[in-house]
C-alpha cells in the first residue's frame, strides 16, 4: 500500500450479500486494512480485506466492488465520492483513472497486432514451406484420386465438342501416325525427366495454345498449342514445363496451401464486417504469388529435361514470347510470371541450341502437327 | 392477461431505465471499429466485452444497474476451444470426401447440416454465457435446457420459415422464445414467454404480403425468361439485344418488369423495417414473465410475502414507439450519407496522391492500388455497421428499456441465488461460424 488509508471514513452504501437479491443498505468505514460493512442497527456484517477488492463494470455514478478469488458474487454500490476514492487509494489493484486499464488495453493492441502479422508472416513464408515437406508425403494413391476428380470436371468444362467426336486426339486413321509421334515424344521427354509414376498424356481438341497438368500425372496438351508451335522442341518445351508440376506435384501442393489459406485467414481471424474482403484480397494474391513461384520452378525443370532430352531448352522462352508476347512484368493478381521475365531467366539458365538436335524427325513432327486432322 | 392490465395501470413508475451517455457508445464503437482494423480483427473480443459492459451497466431495473461480468480472455478462451472442436470436424469430412467419391460428397452435403446444427448449438450455449455472465443484485441469471434440444428445434423452425418464406417467421420466434426464456432463470426465479406467434402473425401479415408480392412478381419475371436462349446467343458481337428479342420475345419488357418490382421490394423492406423492429420488440417484451406458480409456492412458505401472492409474477409490457424507432433509422441514414461523402473525399484525394507519387504499371503501384480499394471496402462495411450499431441499436435498445412497465417489481428483492457460470465454448462456436452478436 502506498498511501495511507483514510482510517475512520464512514459512508452509506448499498449491499447485495449474493445469496438473495435483498438490496442492504449499510455502512462502511474503512480500518487499517479492510473496508467493514455494518448494517443499519451497527451489527457488523462482513469484512473485506483491501487487498482482495476488485472493481466491477458499473455505470459511471457507482463504484462498484467485489472480492477476487471469491465464487460469492456479493457486492458493494458506493455512490459517496470520498469513500470511492478512499478506496481507490488504499487499494492496489483497483484503478478507478481508467489508467492501467488503458495500458492493458494497449498491451492487448499490440499483441494482437503482432499476432495478426505473425499470421500474415506465417502464411507467406511458413505455409509454403510446411506444403513442401508435406507435398511430398501425400500417398500417390490420394494424389490420383485427386486426379481423377478433377479430371471430370476439367473434361466437363473443356469438352465442348459434338458428342460423337471424341475429346482426345489420335483415334481417327488420319490421327494415328500423329499419335505414335507424340507417344514417341512423350517417352523421350519422361526417359529424360526420370518420373517415377505413371502418365497419362493426350493431345485434346481445344483451340488454345495451351497445356495442363493435374495431380497424379494427367497432362493434356491442347491442339492449337501444337498448330502455333513452328518446331517440336517449341511443343516439347512447353510438355516439360508441364511435367515440372507434375513431378513438383504442383496440383497436390495447391490444394494444401487453398486450404492453409483459408483456416488461416477464414478461421482465426475472423469475419469481422468487411473483413471478407482482406480476406479474399489477401488470399488471392497469396495464391497468385505461391503460382508464379511454382511456374518458374517448372520453367527451370523443362530446362533441365530438355538440356537432358537433346532438346532446344530455350524453345520453350521463344514459343512463350511469340505466343504471348514480350510485355516485361507480371501482375501481383496474375497466377504466371511476366512473359518477358520467364523468357530471360529460360534464356539466361539455358545453354545456347545445339545444332541440329531435334526430339522428332522432321516426318514425324509433320505427323504431329495432324494428331487432331480426323475431324475437322 | 389480468395481471398485465393491473401492471400497466399500475406502474406509473419508470421500472426499466437505460442511462448510458450516446458519446460514451460513440467512443467505444468507433474506437473499436478502428482497432478492428489494425488487428484484423482480433479485437473482437474486447470489443464485445466493452459493448456488453456498457449496455448492462447502464440498464436499471427498479433502480439497480446490471452487470456484465464477463472478460474478453474467456471469450479467446472460448474461441480456442471451438477451432479445437471444430477443426478436427472440417478435416475429417476433407479426408473422407476426397477418399470416398460420391459417399464422400454425401457427406459433404450433410456435413453443411452438421454446421447448420452446430451453429445454433453454439447460439444457445453463448445465450447460456451472457445469461450466466450477467449479474444483477448480488446474483446470475442462469440458462438451463439442453443445447442439443435446442438446435434441432431450431433447425427445424427455421426450416419451416426458409420453405414457407417467412410465413411461418412468428410461430418460429414464439417457440423458440418460449423454449428459451422457459430455461432463463433470475437465481431461482424462472422465466417465461406467453406471446403468441398468432398475435405477431396478424400484426405483421400486412406487411409480409406488402414485401412478398413483389418479390414473388420478380422471381415469376425472371423464371418466364428462357434463359438457356438467351444464353446460347450472349456470345459474339453485334447486335446482341436484336438477337435475345428474337430468342425470347418479350425479353427486356419481362427484365425490366422484374427490376421495377424488385426495386419496389427494396423500397417497401426499407419502408417497413422499423415499423417491423418496433412491433416485434414490443411483442417480445410484452411477452417476458418471471416468476411462475413454483416461484409463487415458494415464496408462500415465508409469512412475509403472503401479501405478494397476487403479484408472484412480473408481467412485462412495452410502449415502444414506431416512430421513434423510425426517427432513430432516419438518423442513421442521415450519418451514412454523411458517412460516405467523407468516404468519397478521401478517395478522390487517395487517388490525385497516388496517380502524383507512383508511377503507373509498376509493381508497387499495383500493390498500393488494390489496398487502397480493399480498405475502402473494409472502412465503408465497418462504418456502415458501426453507424447501425451507434444509432439504430442502441437508440432501440434505450427506447425499448424506457417503455418498458412491469406489472410488480418486488418479487426482485426476494430471489435466492442458483445456477454456476457456465464456458464461453458457446460464444467461441458462433465466432468461429461468424455469428457472434450481442
Amino acid at each position: 500500500m502506498t498511501d495511507p488509508v483514510a482510517v475512520g471514513l464512514k459512508s452509506e452504501a448499498v449491499y447485495f450479500d449474493g445469496v438473495t437479491s435483498a438490496r442492504h443498505d449499510v455502512m462502511l468505514e474503512l480500518n487499517n486494512y479492510a473496508v467493514v460493512i455494518f448494517d443499519k442497527t451497527g451489527e457488523l456484517i462482513d469484512q473485506w480485506p483491501y487487498q482482495r477488492l476488485k472493481h466491477l463494470s458499473a455505470p459511471a455514478h457507482l463504484f462498484r466492488i467485489g472480492l477476487r478469488k471469491s465464487e460469492s458474487l456479493a457486492r458493494l454500490d458506493i455512490a459517496d465520492q470520498d469513500m470511492a476514492h478512499a478506496i481507490d487509494l488504499a487499494c492496489p489493484d483497483i484503478d478507478r483513472t481508467g489508467a492501467s486499464a488503458r495500458k492493458a488495453g494497449r498491451r492487448v493492441i499490440g499483441l494482437s497486432f503482432l499476432a495478426a502479422a505473425s499470421l500474415f508472416a506465417v502464411a507467406v513464408y511458413g505455409l509454403p514451406a510446411i506444403v513442401d515437406r508435406l507435398a511430398p508425403l501425400v500417398p500417390q494413391g490420394i494424389e490420383r484420386r485427386l486426379g481423377n476428380a478433377a479430371d471430370i470436371q476439367v473434361r466437363a468444362m473443356l469438352d465442348k465438342g459434338p458428342p460423337e467426336q471424341p475429346f482426345e486426339c489420335g483415334e481417327a486413321a488420319v490421327e494415328q501416325a500423329g499419335h505414335a509421334a507424340f507417344e514417341k515424344l512423350m517417352s523421350r521427354l519422361q526417359a529424360a525427366a526420370e518420373l517415377r509414376l505413371p502418365l497419362r498424356a493426350a493431345v485434346v481438341r481445344r483451340n488454345e495454345a495451351n497445356a495442363i497438368a493435374l495431380p497424379g500425372g494427367h497432362i493434356y496438351v491442347f491442339k492449337g498449342l501444337i498448330d502455333q508451335a513452328e518446331t517440336v522442341d517449341e511443343v516439347a518445351g512447353v510438355i516439360a514445363h508441364e511435367l515440372g508440376h507434375v513431378a513438383n506435384r504442383d496440383g497436390t501442393r495447391a490444394i494444401l496451401q487453398g486450404t492453409g489459406l483459408s483456416l488461416i485467414f477464414g478461421i482465426l481471424l475472423g469475419d469481422f464486417v468487411g473483413g471478407g474482403a482482406v480476406v479474399l484480397a489477401s488470399e488471392s494474391l497469396l495464391r497468385s504469388a505461391y503460382s508464379r513461384g511454382a511456374e518458374t520452378r517448372a520453367d527451370d525443370y523443362a530446362v533441365r529435361v530438355m538440356r537432358t532430352a537433346g532438346g532446344d531448352p530455350r524453345a520453350l522462352g521463344t514459343f512463350l514470347a511469340r505466343i504471348a508476347g514480350k510485355s516485361r512484368s507480371g501482375s501481383i493478381f496474375m497466377d504466371h510470371p511476366g512473359t518477358g521475365d520467364r523468357v530471360a531467366r529460360i534464356d539466361a539458365i539455358a545453354p545456347p541450341q545445339i545444332a541440329g538436335a531435334t526430339l522428332l524427325d522432321a516426318a514425324e513432327w509433320r505427323a504431329l502437327k495432324r494428331i487432331c486432322a480426323g475431324y475437322r | 392477461m389480468a395481471v398485465a392490465e393491473t401492471g400497466t395501470a399500475a406502474g406509473a413508475a419508470r421500472h426499466v431505465r437505460f442511462i448510458g451517455p450516446e458519446r460514451d457508445y460513440w467512443r467505444i464503437v468507433v474506437r473499436g471499429a478502428i482497432l478492428l482494423m489494425v488487428t484484423l480483427g482480433l479485437y473482437r473480443f474486447w470489443l464485445a466485452t466493452d459493448v456488453r459492459r456498457y449496455l448492462w451497466a447502464n440498464t436499471e431495473i427498479d433502480g439497480e444497474s446490471l452487470e456484465y461480468s464477463g472478460t474478453a480472455l474467456e471469450l479467446l478462451q472460448g474461441f480456442l476451444f471451438a477451432i479445437a472442436l471444430i477443426l478436427p470436424i472440417y478435416i475429417a469430412f476433407t479426408i473422407t470426401v476426397l477418399d470416398l467419391g460420391a459417399f464422400g460428397n454425401f457427406l459433404s452435403t450433410s456435413s453443411v447440416l452438421l454446421l447448420v446444427f452446430l451453429s445454433q448449438y453454439g447460439i444457445y450455449l453463448a445465450r447460456r454465457y451472457r445469461l450466466t455472465r450477467t449479474v444483477f443484485r448480488g446474483l446470475r441469471f442462469h440458462q438451463s435446457g439442453n443445447a442439443i434440444h435446442y438446435s434441432i428445434c431450431a433447425v427445424w423452425w427455421w426450416g419451416w420459415t426458409v420453405l414457407t418464406l417467412g410465413f411461418a417467421y412468428p410461430f418460429t420466434r414464439a417457440a423458440l422464445e418460449r423454449f428459451k426464456m422457459r430455461n432463463t432463470w433470475y437465481g431461482d426465479l424462472q422465466g417465461r414467454f406467453v406471446g403468441s406467434g398468432w398475435h405477431l402473425f396478424i400484426r405483421g401479415f400486412l406487411m409480409w404480403l406488402a414485401v412478398l408480392i413483389p418479390m414473388l412478381a420478380t422471381a415469376v419475371a425472371l423464371l418466364a425468361i428462357n434463359w438457356s436462349a438467351v444464353i446460347a446467343v450472349l456470345s459474339g458481337g453485334g447486335d446482341v439485344i436484336g438477337r435475345i428479342e428474337k430468342a425470347s420475345p418479350r425479353f427486356l419488357g419481362q427484365i425490366g418488369f422484374a427490376v421495377t418490382s424488385f426495386a419496389v421490394t427494396l423500397a417497401l423492406v426499407a419502408l417497413l423495417l422499423p415499423a417491423f423492429h418496433a412491433m416485434v420488440m414490443r411483442w417480445w417484451v410484452a411477452g417476458i414473465r418471471f416468476g411462475e406458480m413454483s416461484a409463487v409456492a415458494h415464496l408462500r412458505t415465508r409469512d412475509v410475502y403472503a401479501a405478494y401472492l397476487r403479484f408472484g409474477e412480473i408481467v412485462a409490457t412495452s410502449h415502444l414507439r414506431t416512430r421513434d424507432v423510425y426517427l432513430a433509422y432516419l438518423r442513421f441514414i442521415g450519418f451514412l450519407i454523411a458517412f460516405i461523402v467523407v468516404l468519397l473525399v478521401g478517395v478522390f484525394f487517395g487517388l490525385i496522391v497516388l496517380g502524383a507519387f507512383f508511377e503507373s504499371g509498376a509493381m508497387l503501384t499495383e500493390f498500393v492500388t488494390v489496398a487502397m480499394m480493399v480498405g475502402t471496402y473494409v472502412v465503408f462495411m465497418l462504418g456502415l455497421i458501426t453507424l447501425f450499431n451507434a444509432t439504430v441499436t442502441l437508440a432501440v435498445w434505450r427506447l425499448t428499456a424506457n417503455s418498458i412497465a412491469l406489472s410488480d417489481t418486488r418479487p426482485i428483492g426476494q430471489v435466492k441465488a442458483a445456477g454456476d457460470a457456465s464456458s464461453p465454448l458457446g460464444e467461441g462456436i458462433a465466432d468461429v461460424l461468424n455469428l457472434g452478436g450481442i
